[in-house]
């Protein structure tokens, strides 16, 4: 037989799938799951997502019940019953605005001397022995006050209200405390949900913010997420909002022009090779070393009302009393301070980015277009600037995006309230008004704000190349 | 008018002597090549008549002009570079047109000159391409496209084959020679290949050590190198040194190689009778001897080493003495290795040299 043969041939041959590189990103891929995509799908959600937008009622007062309607976060609700009922043991850790009742399991005998057992709320109970661990053990039945009130104490089959009624216990009759529960207050209400139909079910205490006249209340929390424009709208209708994004927009315009061009400069002189030009790299390098923060200081110290710039002018007689920059009034000085101590730090990174770009030109390049008769400056526009390109890109896109979250140095020079940006009321709507979805939608903002703005980089200065292939 | 006169040009970098004290006329029109092991200095010499490095002393005149410490594109020159150096982010027209571009020539001027240029090396279909979608050899082709579209009277070329492989060199080498004898710029052209340069040159400049050992005809320096080195660069297989000692015998001069005597011809017997008594290298290219595999009174037995066929000819390794030589024999010439054979060298082939200074010890004229 000779198709006995070709199967192990053709098992010999198979190609086996190398699993070997799968293997090898697998760290990666876990890390950026874990550092990067996790955390910022969980903040950005904050600004989209009201985990709390609606409550779910349910028909009877059990979390398995069926869903009768759902009322929206802030709707007001009339209470037309409650109900204990046990907590589940996973809902225990939750605790806000929580009612709870304890009903005691109980044994005693009643007026006829029959024993009974069952559950009674912890309210027709005096407690009167208690162990070590102040766990009640025994007590008596409490005496009901008022003349028509029914005089026994009904005891229950299970520690509901609703269930069955196993006896009845006169006032003062001692019972022993076998075992005891927490109940959670359930709430029968009745409210309009968002279309204006009226829905009417059971919700847990927890959920339902009670009036003084315990007839009334509203939704205080749901427990059903919902995504939501509000944090949103809250962001573009805070006063800060628009001065905040002016600022932010006007800084980048202004400092990233000057910077490009600074940094294109500096680079040429770096890569002149002339001599010492790696101390020209070191003074230039040095700002990278400040943090944002540091650098925001300094120049405060330079703008200050006793600082340099003043002591120098009133040193050199040019003014005889100390000019206030920085301060409500000349808006314009803590501008020109924000955008110079912007530029000083961080123009020495556009210009490592453009140096190694530099590098990248081949020296024969370059002599070639000085011996086909380009002088300095058409060798700059017409050979370095096209071949610098890509590392202009990457400069370009790197620096709208940290001059998009300018922050450290605008709260030095203005303590972040007469100048503000963007990233400035990320913090403060976090950090001071304690509002984590509206600091989402503004960090959101910033975000969306540099991904456009570096698809537009991307589209716009293509190489010809690019556009070629395209 | 385009004659290019180096005057005792010297350049340093730092305290190495790249290119020392080197005088050099290219006749107008003429193609001149640098020829020299790496190190020697050719390219120094070249990027100085570029402007791409100023010369420390010395004066270099480009038509008379001094142009020593003028910028390159003041020169009136056209280049090609090793790396082809053609700009990565132009289109070849671009690429073509750079140069004209630069020096302000009109529109129809510029587009008549690229295409012609373009044509001259058959790209005229690539022009609107990348340098990034074209092989090696195309993207040489656009170098020197934009070097000849220049129409400069000076063109600089520094080794631009070198980068081709085998057989692309080969046809390029033809070609290029052809297109440079149409365009009748002077040429100055660097390379280490020394059958680029014996096939291309009207005439070359050996270079070694920053100093010119030879500026002649591409036959004369095959034929008489000035020195051994020259002896020893030219040519595959280089040219063979033998030490021989001179003797008087009968008032005639000889040179004894082993138990073997050559007798100058009487040009040289002149000129070799102040090395009476002592030993001066004997010259001879392998082509030159003729190989017997039987003994003969006029002819040297040496024993064979190796055999390397080559199909036009065998190529044979043997030993003379202290020397080893290569002899090519025609290929029907059988034997085996470390077998005898017999060797004659024609006198008039022979060229001597000094033994202490290695220069070539001519006949005198």
């Amino acid at each position: 037989m000779n198709e006995d043969s070709t199967p192990s041939n053709s098992l010999g041959r198979r190609r086996r799938r190398d699993w070997t590189p799968y293997l090898l990103i697998l760290p990666t891929v876990l890390y950026l799951l874990l550092f990067f995509a996790w955390p910022m799908f969980r903040g950005l959600g904050l600004a989209i997502w009201n985990p709390e937008a609606l409550l779910a009622l349910r028909a009877e007062a059990t979390q398995d019940s069926a869903i009768a309607g759902k009322l929206p976060q802030g709707a007001e609700v009339e209470i037309l019953e409650r109900q204990g009922n046990l907590i589940p043991p996973e809902e225990q850790e939750e605790a806000a605005n929580l009612l709870t009742e304890i009903w005691f399991k109980i044994k005693s005998q009643d007026a006829e001397g029959r024993e009974v057992i069952g559950w009674v709320p912890d309210r027709r109970i005096r407690v009167r022995e208690k162990d070590e661990e102040e766990r009640p053990l025994a007590g008596t039945v409490r005496p009901k006050l008022g003349a028509k009130a029914d005089p026994l104490t009904s005891v229950y089959a299970e520690p509901n209200e609703r269930s069955e009624v196993v006896g009845r216990l006169e006032s003062r009759v001692r019972v022993d405390i076998v075992e005891q529960a927490v109940l959670e207050v359930w709430f029968l209400v009745r409210g309009q949900n968002k279309a204006g139909e009226t829905v009417q079910g059971w919700a847990q205490s927890r959920y339902i913010q009670v009036f003084g006249d315990e007839e009334s209340g509203r939704v205080d929390r749901g427990n059903a997420g919902q995504l939501t424009a509000e944090y949103i709208q809250k962001m573009t209708q805070d006063r800060f909002f628009k001065p905040a994004l002016y600022a932010t927009l006007i800084l980048t315009l202004l400092i990233i022009p000057v910077q490009l061009v600074l940094a294109i400069v500096m680079a040429l002189v770096v890569q002149a090779r002339l001599k010492g030009n790696t101390i020209f790299l070191y003074i230039f390098a040095i700002p990278l070393a400040i943090s944002d923060l540091a650098a925001g200081i300094i120049w405060y110290a330079i703008f200050t009302q006793h600082g340099f710039l003043n002591s120098i002018l009133q040193g050199l007689g040019f003014i005889d009393a100390p000019i206030t920059y920085l301060s409500v009034d000349t808006r314009y000085w803590i501008f020109i301070a924000i955008w110079l101590a912007e530029v000083w730090r961080a123009t020495s990174l556009v210009m490592i980015i453009v140096v190694s770009g530099l590098q990248a030109i081949s020296e024969e390049v370059l002599e070639a277009a000085e011996v086909f008769g380009a002088s300095l400056w058409e060798r700059v526009r017409y050979i370095i600037l096209p071949l610098l390109r890509p590392s202009l890109q990457v400069a370009l896109i790197l620096r709208t995006i940290f001059a998009l979250q300018l922050f450290a140095v605008v709260v030095a020079l203005s303590g972040g309230d007469v100048v503000t940006t963007l990233a400035n009321e990320t913090f403060r709507q976090y950090s001071l008004l304690r509002n984590p979805h509206v600091a989402a939608s503004y960090a959101s903002f910033i975000l969306l704000l540099s991904v456009g703005i570096a698809f537009l980089y991307l589209r716009t200065i293509r190489t010809q190349q690019e556009l070629e292939q395209s | 008018m385009a004659e290019i006169r180096l005057e005792r040009v010297t350049k340093k970098f730092g305290d190495f002597v790249a290119v020392n004290n080197v005088s050099l006329t290219v006749k107008d029109q003429e193609f001149v090549v640098l020829l020299g092991p790496s190190g020697c200095g050719k390219t120094t010499l070249l990027r100085a008549i570029a402007g791409l490095g100023m010369a420390d002393e010395g004066r270099v005149l480009i038509g008379g002009r001094d142009v020593t410490y003028l910028p390159p594109r003041e020169r009136n020159i056209a280049m090609v570079f090793q790396s082809y150096a053609i700009f990565p982010h132009m289109k070849v027209y671009d690429n073509i047109a750079f140069g004209l571009k630069m020096h302000k020539f009109d529109r129809e001027t510029i587009e008549k000159r690229v295409l012609e240029a373009a044509s001259m090396l058959h790209i005229e279909d690539m022009l609107d391409r990348y340098p990034g979608q074209m092989s090696g050899g195309q993207r040489q082709r656009v170098a020197v496209a934009r070097a000849i579209a220049m129409k400069s009277q000076v063109l600089l070329m520094d080794e631009p084959l070198s980068n081709l492989d085998a057989l692309l060199r080969l046809e390029m080498r033809a070609e290029l020679k052809r297109l440079l004898a149409d365009i009748g710029a002077t040429t100055i052209y660097v390379t280490h290949d020394q059958i680029e340069a014996l096939s291309m040159g009207d005439r070359i400049a050996v270079m070694k050590d920053g100093e010119i050992q030879q500026f002649d005809d591409p036959t004369i320096i095959y034929d008489r190198p000035a020195n051994r080195f020259v002896g020893g660069f030219i040519g595959n297989p280089p040219m063979n040194f033998i030490e021989g000692q001179v003797e008087q015998t009968d008032g005639r001069l000889s040179v004894r190689i082993g138990g073997f005597r050559i007798a100058p011809d009487p040009a040289m017997q002149a000129r070799l009778r102040p090395y009476h008594g002592r030993s001066v290298l004997v010259g001879i290219r392998a082509e030159n001897m003729e190989a017997l595999n039987h003994p003969a009174d006029d002819a040297l037995r040496v024993r064979v080493l190796v055999i390397e066929p080559l199909g036009a000819q065998n190529l044979l390794t043997v030993k003379i003495g202290d020397d080893i030589i290569k002899v090519s024999t025609h290929p029907s010439f059988i034997v085996a290795p470390n077998e005898d054979i017999w060797l004659r060298f024609p006198v008039d082939k022979i060229r001597w040299f000094d033994s202490d200074t290695e220069i070539a010890i001519r006949p005198e004229m």
